[in-house]
């Protein structure tokens, strides 16, 4: 025992844990339970556990055909298609793997502001769907972000993981300031395994938040974008002469708040949040925005129905 | 324009001290409060379509601190009160003189001359300049001043709403004298009489016109009144008869005041019913007198009345005189002698006198006594009597102390107009032997020979006390016809009903009206109801009365009535109310008083402050409702 063990409140690791328990307790846990089955019957016959991957290989489930080069293995060159056409072309077959799912969360300061339930309903989201994956044998991982990735959950799979998925949740500490692209480029230069990679954001990022979204779709991961979104943030209340300052950057600003100055706000308030939908839309990244407001099992269900994330 | 308040030096540092402080509190305010936001990107990019206003709000922001300088601004010209140059000027002082005398009850103007003068003064009041001060003086027997020497025109109408008529004669030369005396070190002092100028006749107003002396104050003179058509009971007055006090005589004086003869109804009431009605025809300007003799009856108010036909009467208020006879009782007399004769048989002489002797160290009879004689003895003084006569007293007890031993000496002095010694010649009095007094503070020689006094009058403890030096028999004193009046007018002395008793009072005089025992302090009730605490002094309340009617004094722990009396106009020369148009003052003919030069008053700051509040109250509204935040 440390010397800063001596001074460390002895009630400070039961505070944590009672966290963690009022996190994902048991009837959080009984709903995941319940959203894993509901998930089954909604993706019925093609939850599997084996994953067709893109990557052609030594599978059986034939793909597609290429032409012979010299190298190839003779056994695959599809001898009926030389005899009706003449041409060497070479069988190519799905190469069956699990799939890797990447947790991103935002751990930024802009996560905890007002009263935290955006940081919250992000780690109860990225718990629910990690349950959902262990549960389909898929490979789980979860990382901490901010300006770069503060924290990482090692790769794990199988349901009964799960606690382990939510202990490092529960740890999982905020603070600092957002920059997606940077936390992004380290994110990839970690895992070289690629696959479905979903960011939890609020994507508050003064650098702009396509970067990051950028980064991971230009290093062949596929980004899932769940938008936590507190819609008290769209209309604060707010009146008269005021100094705003931004909780991560800390830059000031002087403004006279009025009614009409709200509207304003609540108007570019949703801009911001259709600039990033459409955003995602035009580059095919599935994009999904998880209200606060909005019940969790009711919100893991949309997100569910939206397709894209399970396939 | 100008400023008639602080001085513009004085003002400008108000305003730099005032306008820096709301400077400090404008950038105070300018501090803002610090409110995290989770991305300020947001409000860049809504700030960003706002900064085509920014201008608009820093000059609002500039708008609001000038918005409140020129709010201070105004107040700091409200405190130098801003008026217009031509009420810079040196203010008039003027003294509203405005007679409240019996005259100007008369109704010759509707309603009455009083109504008029308040009226004309008020039109005076409404007309001053801003620079001007007027104080109210109520002319009456004596002026009262019913207002300060004020500006504020509330103070001075109230004042004037204040005045009211008496039953006196105006005193014009007090009046002056008083407002003279107001204005005395102050610049351009008018002095404005506002009445009927009814105040005497030709001779008495030229004289007094030389006599009073306005120290350069301005005499104006606001005339009031048409007409002077007057009848009046100028005299009235009742006595019972000196030898047979069950009967009385009244006498009464009708005078006919105008130009033309008069025919006049005159009733005479006592104690409200009409006892004798009278045809009486007057001449023009003749005074009637009128006795009804040998009078008897229980009447105690005597009310005498005229009527005379329409237009012929114009001042009601002196066609009513009102005299009062005192009940007749008997006074319990109280004689300590070892034996005399000639005062046994003096006190014979009046049946109304109720005697009881004792000799001297005998104890007192029971009950009050209204007068004691003490004829050689002098014991301590009694509660229980009011009054006493020493005849020679001794040394010792005696209520003045002895001077020296005298023998053969009489009276060389003697107060004539004392009622002890009425109808009575005290020089040929011859005196074998007595003592003469040495008098203290308060007491009253009444008869002294050259080597003392001899007779001395006074009050001891509330007691009031004769004393002669010596022994009546000692001199041929008891030989006279003046003994018997000595004592006689002595007990009527002590217990107020002495053939001089005065019926009624004249208003606008000092009364002293005698009040039994020894109270400081009596009660008297007015004829219009009013009461007053009356201080008595010597036996007597003072009081200076200006209403004609009946009076009543009351007094003691249970305030019992103590008494009545009458008092009354009865004085010819305010009856004569004939309205000058007219006067001439120390010399110089009193001026009307000119509107025209007074310039309106222009109370600038009243509006300035309206402003201030007028803007206030915008700012405050537009605040709340976030226009100019």
């Amino acid at each position: 025992m440390g010397l800063l063990e001596l001074f460390r409140p002895k009630n400070a690791p039961r505070r944590a844990e009672a966290r963690r328990a009022q996190l994902f307790d048991d009837d959080f846990q009984k709903k995941l339970e319940s959203l894993s089955i509901v998930s089954r019957r909604v993706f019925a016959g093609r939850m599997r556990a084996e994953r067709r991957s893109k990557k052609k290989g030594s599978g059986v489930e034939f793909a597609d055909h290429r032409d012979y080069a010299p190298g190839d293995d003779f056994r695959s060159v599809d001898w009926s298609v030389y005899q009706r056409f003449g041409k060497l072309l070479v069988r190519l077959y799905e190469e069956e793997e699990d799939l890797s799912i990447y947790f991103i969360v935002d751990s930024s300061s802009s996560m905890t502001f007002g009263d935290g339930k955006k940081f919250d309903q992000a780690r109860r989201l990225a718990a629910a769907l990690a349950y959902v994956g262990l549960a389909n044998l898929d490979r789980v991982t979860i990382v901490g972000a901010t300006d770069s990735v503060i924290s990482r959950m090692p790769t794990t799979r199988g349901k009964g993981r799960i606690f382990k998925v939510f202990e490092f949740l529960s740890e999982l500490a905020p603070g600092g300031t957002t920059d997606l692209g940077d936390a992004m480029k380290m994110f990839v230069a970690q895992h070289k395994r690629r696959g479905l990679a979903v960011l939890i954001s609020d994507l508050y990022d003064p650098a702009g938040f396509e970067r990051g979204i950028n980064t991971l779709r230009f290093n062949k991961f596929e980004p899932f974008v769940l938008h936590v979104v507190d819609q008290k943030e769209a209309r604060p209340e707010l009146k008269g002469d005021v100094r705003l300052y931004d909780c991560e950057t800390g830059e000031e600003r002087e403004v006279t708040v009025t009614d009409s100055l709200l509207d304003d706000m609540a108007r570019a308030f949703d801009d911001y949040q259709k600039s990033i939908e459409r955003f995602c839309t035009s580059r095919q990244v599935p994009y999904f925005a998880a209200d606060v407001g909005i019940p969790f099992d009711e919100l893991v269900l949309r997100v569910f129905r939206r397709g894209g994330f399970l396939r | 324009m100008g400023f008639a308040g602080l001085p513009l030096g004085t003002l400008l540092g108000i305003f730099g001290a005032a306008a820096a402080l709301v400077a400090v509190f404008y950038i105070l305010k300018l501090r803002r409060r610090a409110v995290p936001v989770p991305f300020s990107r947001i409000w860049d990019s809504v700030l960003r379509d706002k900064q085509a206003t920014e201008l608009f709000s820093k000059l609002r922001r500039v708008l609001s601190l000038l918005l409140q300088l020129a709010l201070l601004a105004l107040m700091v010209l409200a405190l130098g009160d801003p008026k217009p140059k031509e009420d810079l000027r040196v203010g008039r002082h003027l003294v509203l003189l405005v007679d409240a005398s019996a005259s100007m009850k008369a109704v010759d103007v509707k309603p009455n001359r009083l109504a008029q003068a308040k009226a004309e003064a008020t039109k005076i009041v409404r007309s001053m300049g801003a620079s001007d001060r007027a104080i109210v003086v109520q002319m009456g027997s004596v002026p009262t001043p019913r207002s300060s020497m004020s500006a504020d025109q509330t103070e001075l109408l109230q004042a004037i709403a204040q005045v009211t008529a008496s039953d006196t004669r105006a005193d014009l030369e007090a009046g002056l004298s008083f407002g003279r005396d107001s204005l005395r070190g102050l610049p351009h002092g008018e002095l404005v009489v506002i009445g009927d100028g009814a105040y005497g006749d030709a001779s008495h107003l030229s004289e007094l016109s030389q006599r009073v002396n306005l120290e350069g104050a301005e005499p104006r003179f606001v005339p009031i009144g048409k007409s002077g058509k007057n009848l009046s009971i100028s005299e009235f007055s009742v006595r019972r008869y000196p030898l047979d006090k069950s009967r009385y005589e009244v006498m009464l004086e009708v005078a006919n005041l105008n130009d033309t003869p008069a025919d006049v109804e005159l009733e005479l009431s006592g104690d409200g019913v009409v006892v004798d009605v009278t045809r009486l025809k007057l001449g023009p300007n003749e005074r009637l007198p009128r006795y009804y003799q040998d009078l008897a009856g229980a009447s105690r108010t005597l009310t005498a009345r005229i009527k005379a036909a329409p237009g012929s009467d114009d001042l009601p208020a002196d066609d009513v005189a009102y005299a009062l006879l005192p009940e007749r009782r008997r006074a319990r007399i109280l004689l300590v002698t070892a034996g005399n004769t000639y005062l046994e048989a003096t006190l014979l002489l009046d049946e109304y006198l109720d005697v009881a002797q004792i000799a001297p160290g005998a104890p007192l009879p029971e009950g009050k006594f209204d007068v004691a004689i003490f004829d050689g003895v002098a014991p301590p003084p009694s509660e229980r009597i009011a009054a006493a006569l020493y005849l020679n007293p001794p040394a010792d007890g005696s209520p003045v102390p002895l001077g020296a031993a005298l023998e053969d000496f009489g009276f060389d002095t003697w107060e004539r107009k004392s009622p002890v010694l009425r109808f009575m010649s005290m020089g040929d009095i011859q005196v074998a032997k007595g003592h003469a007094f040495k008098p203290i503070n308060g007491d009253k020689v009444l008869g002294a020979s050259d080597h003392g006094a001899i007779l001395v009058g006074g009050a001891r403890a509330g007691h009031r006390f004769v004393a002669l030096g010596f022994d009546p028999r000692d001199s041929d004193l008891v030989l006279r016809i003046a003994w018997p009046l000595f004592v006689l007018n002595t007990i009527n002395a002590f217990v107020e009903e002495d053939t001089g008793y005065v019926s009624s009072f004249r208003t606008g005089d000092v009364w002293h009206i005698a009040v039994p025992g020894s109270l400081s302090t009596v009660t008297l009730l007015e004829p219009g109801g009013a009461k007053h605490a009356v201080p008595v002094s010597d036996g007597r309340a003072v009081f200076r009365g200006e209403l004609a009617g009946f009076y009543k004094l009351s007094g003691g722990a249970d305030d019992a009535p103590l008494g009545e009396f009458a008092a009354n106009l009865s004085d010819l020369d305010e009856s004569r109310i004939a309205p000058q148009k007219e006067l001439v003052l120390a010399g110089k003919k009193a001026s009307a008083v000119s509107v025209a030069q007074v310039s309106l008053r222009s109370e600038v700051w009243i509006y300035l402050l309206l402003a201030v509040i007028g803007i206030s109250l915008i700012e405050w509204v537009t605040y709340h409702r976030r226009v100019t935040v």
